[in-house]
């Protein structure tokens, strides 16, 4: 079923991540982001898997959600895995069989591929997705990108364009289910056929999809108008964002962290790529 | 025509997920062919999880349902051919339409069936006339209608493929008394004319008085009570125990019992107690009838 998409992924809880102000968790997975980039030695590897099992342990997320989470990617990072490791060349040769020559050096870098993808996907998902609500989230975009308003880009704009779009999706996902479960009552048929066919099928749902799509659209901007919302000047908000000592000490030891990385590239290069 | 039972079925919403919701729990029931049957029951209690399953729109996690005895799902590929067998008429159906014009929109069915030109002809402009449509707007766009014009275009789309069980889950919802009438009569005539199977989900227990012969109740993901109309409507504690209640006019009447009149307690329509209360009053006119 369509329903079954999840979206956004937020994972309601009260972890030190959750309470997290959202615009300091874009500043961290950006510093994240980078420490991940910055590390170049086994020693530096071996660092950010430690500290990424960090995040995920105080961010109280199951591993059974995040290990989830990372399925879909499966088939991409063995697939870069396999090609690093058939075509890296090297100097300590491991097998050599026929055509097929794996070196030392290919197997390491596949691991630390390997390391680099699913740290990646962990860490940012428990820093951002899983812990924020969107919602929260488009706030934090809006209030990081203010200053943008000065060049005249409408930021307000976007930032509630996000939201409405976000609100609207798992109504939209539904609405979509109703009506092909409709139009299948009425036996249309969408997975037989040629290519064609199948295009075709999907006018009886998207035609109906749309309507109601601009219907829901016209009945909103009416409603917002009724309330008095008039766009991003001078509004105030129900929730204030606020930053606290912890985040800013939270900031600061991710920063501490990109220079321990940047460090132990330096110092301990133990396997240096 | 047919008749149409379930067994032992049970339907849970995203199995094997966190988010599991048990819709329908050991269901057994059975809607006589050549019947309207009601089907009430509080919001949230399966009745439309449950007409899903009775044209192979959602697959019974366990147990069966049979037409006529043949197990629906015994040729899963054959499951369209059970979905122009059971017609289903869905909540809001209004925003199912597509087509640039009313006729193709009531055609999209027959079509689909891969009936001939003119059965399609013949089959749209009758099911036209149950829903009590004009002819001329056969070529407007189905856009351009009222909302309920829009939702008896609906009904004709299903109407027109001449299903021997036809279910509409809350046909009525949401329009004006005249339109209730309309559509629920025009239902009620294409039944009796046709003699076929009719299932209706319902919140009124007015239309389900008038319309239906037999009632099938819901709570809590089961079957509840199952009887004719008035077997059910006879048990009012029982019916507003489930968030339920009987006709207005019949819990008149079960007021009028309490005081000490004796009347029929079967009555759940407003022409039934317009006559017994007549009869009464006659009766009272010749005398002999205790003062009240
Ligand atoms: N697509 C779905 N996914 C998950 N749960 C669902 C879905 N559809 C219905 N449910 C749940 O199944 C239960 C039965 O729903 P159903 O729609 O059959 O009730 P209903 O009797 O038709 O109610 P109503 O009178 O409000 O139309 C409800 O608790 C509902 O939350
Ligand atoms: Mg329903």
């Amino acid at each position: 079923m369509l329903k079954d998409i999840t979206l956004g992924q937020f994972f309601p809880g009260d972890s030190i991540l959750h309470k997290l102000d959202p615009r300091t968790k874009i500043i961290l997975t950006l510093l994240y982001i980078t420490s991940i980039f910055l590390a170049t030695s086994v020693s530096g590897y071996i660092y950010i898997m430690l500290y990424t099992g960090l995040l995920v342990f105080i961010s109280r997320i199951p591993i059974k959600i995040i290990v989830k989470g990372l399925r879909p990617l499966i088939v991409i990072i063995a697939f870069t895995a396999i090609i690093n490791i058939l075509w890296t060349k090297g100097e300590v040769l491991m097998v050599d069989f026929y055509f097929i020559n794996i070196y030392l050096e290919g197997i390491m870098y596949a691991l630390l591929m390997i390391i680099r993808i699913t740290s990646l996907l962990a860490g940012t998902s428990v820093i951002l997705t899983y812990t924020t609500s969107p919602i929260a989230l488009t706030d934090g975009l809006e209030r990081l990108l203010a200053p943008l308003k000065s060049i005249h880009l409408p930021v307000h704009e976007f930032a509630m364009m996000m939201t409405i779009a976000l609100r609207f999706i798992p109504t939209l996902i539904e609405e979509t289910d109703k009506i092909m479960n409709a139009q299948k009552a009425r036996g249309a048929d969408f997975s037989t056929g040629s290519l064609t066919k199948r295009a075709k099928a999907l006018i009886p749902i998207l035609i109906p999809l749309f309507i109601s799509a601009f219907r829901r659209a016209d009945e909103l901007s009416t409603a917002m108008e009724c309330r008095c919302y008039r766009g991003g000047d001078n509004r105030t908000r129900m929730t204030v964002l606020r930053m606290r000592p912890a985040d800013f000490i939270t900031i600061a030891l991710l920063a501490m962290s990109c220079i321990i990385t940047i460090l132990l590239n330096i110092n301990f290069p133990i396997y240096k790529i | 025509m047919a008749s149409i039972e379930l067994k032992n079925v049970s339907y849970i919403y995203g199995e094997n997920t966190p988010f599991e919701k048990k819709a329908l729990d050991n269901i057994n029931v059975r809607f006589e062919s050549g019947r309207i049957s009601g089907l009430i029951g509080h919001t949230g209690s399966g009745k439309s999880t449950l007409v899903q399953l009775l044209n192979g729109l959602l697959k019974p996690c366990s147990g069966s349902i049979l037409i006529d005895g043949r197990d629906i799902w015994e040729f899963p590929k054959k499951i369209r051919d059970i979905r122009f067998r059971v017609g289903l008429v869905f909540q809001y159906p209004e925003y199912q339409l597509f087509e640039e014009s009313v006729y193709k929109d009531i055609a999209f069915g027959p079509v689909n069936m891969g009936l001939d030109k003119d059965e399609i002809d013949r089959r749209v402009r009758d099911a036209i006339v149950f829903c009590g449509l004009s002819d001329d707007l056969l070529k407007k766009s189905p856009f351009e209608l009222s909302g309920g014009q829009k939702r008896r275009v609906a009904i004709a789309g299903i109407i027109a493929m001449e299903p021997e069980v036809l279910i509409l889950d809350e046909p009525a919802a949401g329009l004006d008394p005249m339109g209730r009438e309309e559509i629920l009569g025009g239902v009620w005539s294409y039944q009796r004319r046709n003699n076929s199977t009719v299932i209706l989900v319902s919140h009124s227990m007015e239309d389900m008085a008038r319309y239906s012969d037999n009632i099938v109740v819901m709570s809590d993901s089961r079957i509840y009570m199952t009887g004719a109309c008035s077997e059910i409507f006879k048990h009012a504690d029982k019916l507003v125990s489930v968030g339920l209640d009987v006709p207005q006019i019949t819990r008149l009447i079960h007021i009028l019992i309490k005081r000490g009149i004796d009347i029929r307690d079967d009555i759940f329509t407003i022409e039934a107690a317009k006559d017994e209360i007549m009869k009464l009053i006659r009766q009272k006119q010749k005398g002999g009838f205790p003062e009240c």
